[in-house]
C-alpha cells in the first residue's frame, strides 16, 4: 500500500501549525544526542556569596571546542521584565568560539550584559539572557540552605528556576555569520548553537542555586536533588519578535515539516507491528497524559486547547485499547486520529508515534537545514502563463481572498524603532503602515497574480520585471514553493482573524518546547529541556527523556 | 566590524527607505554583503550612491537610448540578471555613465553564470570583464606576463573595507523604515506586563 505524504494544504494551515508538539526532530532533542559523546565541564565558577560574578562551561570533543560564558547581576524587582525594551536581566550568556582568554572575558562583561547594546565579536555565537523566576528562586535557595528539598509542586508548577527572553544568533550584534559554522559537522542542525547555550544555560540555574544556599549557610545546606533538577527545564518567554522568522525562512520551513511529514508517512507506511511496539507506543501514551496534568496555562484559548486534548486524548485510548494489530496498523491509527480527534491531539499522536521509530525518525534530523541562498535568485526567461499556473496550483488558498475587505488587510507588521523586533497593529488605528514589512505574503502574491493576467501568457517573466520590480520578494516565493511546497503557510498574515501565537508554537515545537502557555494571542511562555539529562549525564541520553513521568 | 548579517540587513533597509521595492532591496543587500564578503568596498560605494542623492538615479534601464545618464547599478546589473536570457541582448551597448560600477559586478557576475555569457565592461576610469567560469579581470591589459616576490597572505579574518561614519549613516537612515512607537503602542504591541516577578 503506497501512503502520501499529507498535502501542504492540509498541513500548513495556521491552526494545524499552531498545535504541533515536540518531537524526536525537535532540535533540542537532536543536540543532545549530537553532542551526548562530547566532554561537558565547569571552568570557571566565580560568583560572590549572593551569587554574583561570571561562569565558563566548556563543551569540547578533540580539537573542537566551545564555552559558555555566564554573567549574573544584581537586580531590582522593579526592573525585572521579560520584554525586549528591558535593559537589565538577572542573567546573560555568551556562547564563544573555543575558549576565551582573560581578556575575552573583560571584554564580554562589557559588553554581555548590555546584549542589544553592548557589541560581540565573530569570535562570539549566540547571545541570550534570562530573569529569575523569584518565587522558585528564592524557595529553592531557602529550602536547600535549610538542608531541606524544595516542595516540587511549587517547583512543576512554574517548571524552571530561570526563563530566558531572548536567544540571537547568526550575526546579530556582530556575532559570528552563519557562514562561519556552516560546514561544521556537529551544527549540522538547525539551530544547534543556540541549543546548547539553553542547555548550558540551564546547568547554570542549577548550580547557581547550590552555590547562593551553601553561601547562605555553609554547615547545613544540601544540593538540589538530581531528580528534582532533571524535572526543571529553562523557560522561555517570546513576543512576536519570532514570528516571522517563518515567514521570512520559506525553504527552510519546508525541511523542518518536510522532514515531520516523511516521519509519518514512513511510518503509516510500516505494514506489520509488533505487540511490543503497540506496547512501547501505549506506555508513552500513558505516561504523557499524567504530565499533561503539569502543563499549566490562564489563556483560555489553551486551555481550550489542552480540555479537548485530554478529552480527545481519552477518546482515543478507548480506540486504542480495542485496537487489533493488522496489516497497517499504524496508518489505521492515525486515519482514526485524523478523522476523529482536533488538530492539537493529531498532531499529538503524529509526535508519539514518531518515539516507537527512532531508526526511521532520527536521521531524518540532519536533513532539516538548507541552504537558503540556493534558491534566492529565480529564473526570469519562465513564461508568464507557467507563473501562473504556478500561482494556481501551489496558492490556490489565496487567488479568491477580497484583499479590498477591511478584515482581510486589518493588521501589518513593521519592526518597532523603540524595540528593535517585529510587531504587529491595526493598520486602520495605529501609525506606521507605509513602512509595512513584507510579510504580508498572501495579499501580494494576490495582486502579483491579477497584475500578471494582464500579460499574455507566452511573456517571459522578465517582461513583466521591465516594468515592475514591486512584487519581486514574492516571485522569489513562488519559486521556491515551487520545489519546496511545504515552505509557505497557507493562511494570511494580515487578517483579523489571525492568532500570532500560533506562529510562535509552530517554531517553539521545532525547538522541543513544552507547556505552551500563552499570555495573549501575541505572547507565550514555554519551557526548555524539562525531564532533559543534567549536565554530568549527558552521555547517557537514550532520548527517551520527553516521555519520562514528571515525579 | 559588523556581521556580513548586519551589513546585508541595513542595506536592504536603507534601499527599501530610498524607495526601492522590498525586491530589489533584498538584491541590493546581497550585492553589498558579497561585495563585503570578498573584501571590495561596496558599503562605502553603496552609501556614496545614496548620498547622491539617489532619487537622482535612473531606475530604468533603456538599452536603445546610448544618452543614458546616472544609471543606478542595482537596477543596471538587475536588469541584464533579469533580461540577459535573451538572445538579442548578446551585443555591445553604450551608455553615458553609471554610479558607482562595483555595485552591479556582482548581478552580472550571477548573470554571466546563469546564461553562461560574459560581460566585457569599458570605460574612462574602470574596466572589467567577467565570464560564466567564475574568472573576473578587473583589467585585461595589466595581466603581467610573469609574477615575481610573490607573498601570498592567507586568512580567514574579513578586514573591514568602510568607515564607521558611513556605517553610522547607514545604520541611522535603516531606522528609518522602523516605525516609533507611543506609550500606548508600546504596551498593547506584546500584550505583556512592564515587570516580570512571579
Amino acid at each position: 500500500m503506497h501512503i502520501d505524504l499529507r498535502k501542504p494544504e492540509f498541513v500548513m494551515k495556521l491552526d494545524r501549525l499552531g498545535s504541533f508538539h515536540q518531537s524526536k526532530l525537535s532540535f533540542l532533542r537532536s543536540f543532545i544526542r549530537e553532542f551526548k559523546d562530547w566532554a561537558f565541564q565547569t571552568s570557571e565558577f566565580e560568583l560572590n556569596e549572593k551569587g554574583y560574578g561570571h561562569c565558563v562551561y566548556i563543551v569540547n570533543k578533540e580539537d573542537k571546542k566551545y564555552s559558555l560564558v555566564c554573567f549574573s547581576n544584581e537586580l531590582d524587582d522593579s526592573e525585572r521584565s521579560d520584554r525586549v525594551i528591558a535593559t537589565k536581566w538577572d542573567a546573560s550568556f555568551v556562547l564563544f568560539d573555543g575558549i576565551p582568554t582573560k581578556q575575552d572575558i573583560q571584554r564580554l562583561k562589557a559588553n554581555v550584559p548590555l546584549q542589544e547594546q553592548g557589541r560581540v565579536t565573530e569570535k562570539e555565537l549566540c547571545l541570550s539572557r534570562a530573569n529569575k523566576s523569584v518565587r522558585v528562586f528564592e524557595h529553592v535557595v531557602d529550602c536547600l540552605s535549610q538542608g531541606k528539598q524544595p516542595d516540587t509542586k511549587l517547583l512543576y508548577d512554574v517548571g524552571y528556576l530561570y526563563r530566558t527572553t531572548a536567544v540571537y544568533g547568526s550575526g546579530k550584534f556582530g556575532l559570528a555569520d552563519r557562514i562561519k559554522i556552516q560546514d561544521r559537522g556537529e551544527l549540522k542542525g538547525p539551530f544547534r548553537l543556540e541549543m546548547m547555550l539553553v542547555f548550558l544555560a540551564r546547568q547554570f540555574t542549577f548550580d547557581m542555586v547550590n552555590h547562593v544556599a551553601k553561601m547562605r549557610s555553609p554547615k547545613l545546606a544540601v544540593k538540589l536533588n538530581d531528580e528534582i533538577a532533571r524535572n526543571l527545564g529553562i523557560g522561555n518567554s517570546t513576543g512576536l519578535g519570532m514570528a516571522p522568522f517563518i515567514v521570512n525562512h520559506p525553504a527552510l520551513l519546508n525541511q523542518w515539516i518536510l522532514s515531520k511529514e516523511k516521519a509519518l508517512q514512513s511510518i503509516r507506511s510500516i505494514p506489520t507491528t509488533s505487540e511490543q511496539e503497540k506496547e512501547k507506543f501505549q506506555n508513552y501514551l500513558s505516561t504523557i497524559q499524567e504530565n499533561i496534568k503539569f502543563w499549566k496555562t490562564d489563556s483560555d484559548y489553551q486551555i481550550k486547547k489542552n480540555s479537548q486534548l485530554i478529552e480527545d486524548l481519552e477518546n482515543f485510548q478507548k480506540y486504542f485499547s480495542n485496537l487489533k494489530l493488522e496489516k497497517f496498523f499504524w496508518n489505521n491509527t492515525y486515519e482514526w486520529v485524523e478523522k476523529n480527534t482536533q488538530a492539537e491531539c493529531c498532531e499529538f499522536i503524529v509526535s508519539l508515534l514518531m518515539e516507537v521509530y527512532p531508526d526511521i525518525v532520527e536521521p531524518l534530523s540532519y536533513e532539516m537545514s538548507i541552504n537558503e541562498e540556493d534558491f534566492f535568485d529565480f529564473d526570469s526567461s519562465r513564461s508568464i502563463g507557467d507563473i501562473c499556473a504556478l500561482i494556481e496550483k501551489r496558492y490556490a488558498w489565496l487567488i479568491d481572498i477580497d484583499f479590498e475587505k477591511k478584515n482581510n488587510i486589518f493588521n501589518f507588521w513593521y519592526y518597532s524603532k523603540n524595540k528593535q523586533e517585529p510587531r504587529m497593529s491595526d493598520r486602520f488605528s495605529e501609525d506606521g503602515a507605509e513602512r509595512e514589512l513584507p510579510l504580508a505574503i498572501a495579499r501580494d502574491i494576490n495582486k502579483l497574480y491579477l497584475e500578471l493576467k494582464n500579460y499574455a501568457e507566452s511573456e517571459p517573466l522578465s517582461s513583466y520585471l521591465l516594468k515592475n520590480q514591486e512584487y519581486r520578494h514574492v516571485l522569489r516565493r513562488i519559486f521556491i514553493c515551487e520545489k519546496l511546497p511545504y515552505s509557505e503557510i497557507q493562511d494570511n498574515t494580515i487578517s483579523k482573524s489571525l492568532i500570532p501565537v500560533d506562529m510562535l508554537r509552530l517554531k517553539l515545537s521545532f525547538f522541543g518546547a513544552t507547556r505552551f502557555d500563552p499570555r495573549s494571542d501575541r505572547w507565550v511562555r514555554i519551557t526548555m529541556y524539562q525531564g532533559a539529562p543534567l549536565m554530568k549525564e549527558i552521555h547517557q541520553s537514550d532520548d527517551t527523556w520527553s516521555y519520562k513521568k514528571i515525579a | 566590524m559588523h556581521s556580513l548579517y548586519e551589513i546585508e540587513t541595513t542595506v536592504k533597509r536603507v534601499a527599501r527607505h530610498q524607495g526601492l521595492s522590498w525586491g530589489v532591496a533584498e538584491e541590493a543587500g546581497k550585492v553589498v554583503r558579497a561585495l563585503e564578503q570578498s573584501e571590495l568596498p561596496g558599503l562605502e560605494s553603496f552609501n556614496r550612491l545614496i548620498h547622491l542623492p539617489y532619487n537622482k538615479c535612473q531606475t530604468t534601464i533603456d538599452v536603445s537610448n546610448k544618452n543614458q545618464d546616472i544609471l543606478c547599478p542595482i537596477h543596471f546589473g538587475l536588469f541584464f540578471f533579469d533580461q540577459s536570457h535573451k538572445s538579442n541582448l548578446y551585443q555591445a551597448f553604450q551608455f553615458s555613465n553609471i554610479q558607482e560600477p562595483l555595485l552591479a559586478i556582482p548581478l552580472l557576475i550571477k548573470a554571466a553564470q546563469k546564461n553562461l555569457i560574459s560581460f566585457n565592461f569599458t570605460s574612462n576610469e574602470f574596466n572589467f570583464f567577467i565570464s560564466p567560469g567564475n574568472v573576473i579581470l578587473l583589467n585585461k591589459d595589466e595581466i603581467p606576463h610573469q609574477s615575481k616576490n610573490i607573498v601570498l597572505d592567507i586568512s580567514n579574518q574579513r578586514q573591514i573595507q568602510y568607515s564607521e561614519k558611513t556605517w553610522e549613516q547607514l545604520y541611522e537612515l535603516s531606522l528609518e523604515t522602523f516605525v516609533e512607537e507611543s506609550d500606548e503602542k508600546k504596551l498593547s504591541g506584546a500584550g505583556a506586563g512592564l515587570t516580570d516577578n512571579d
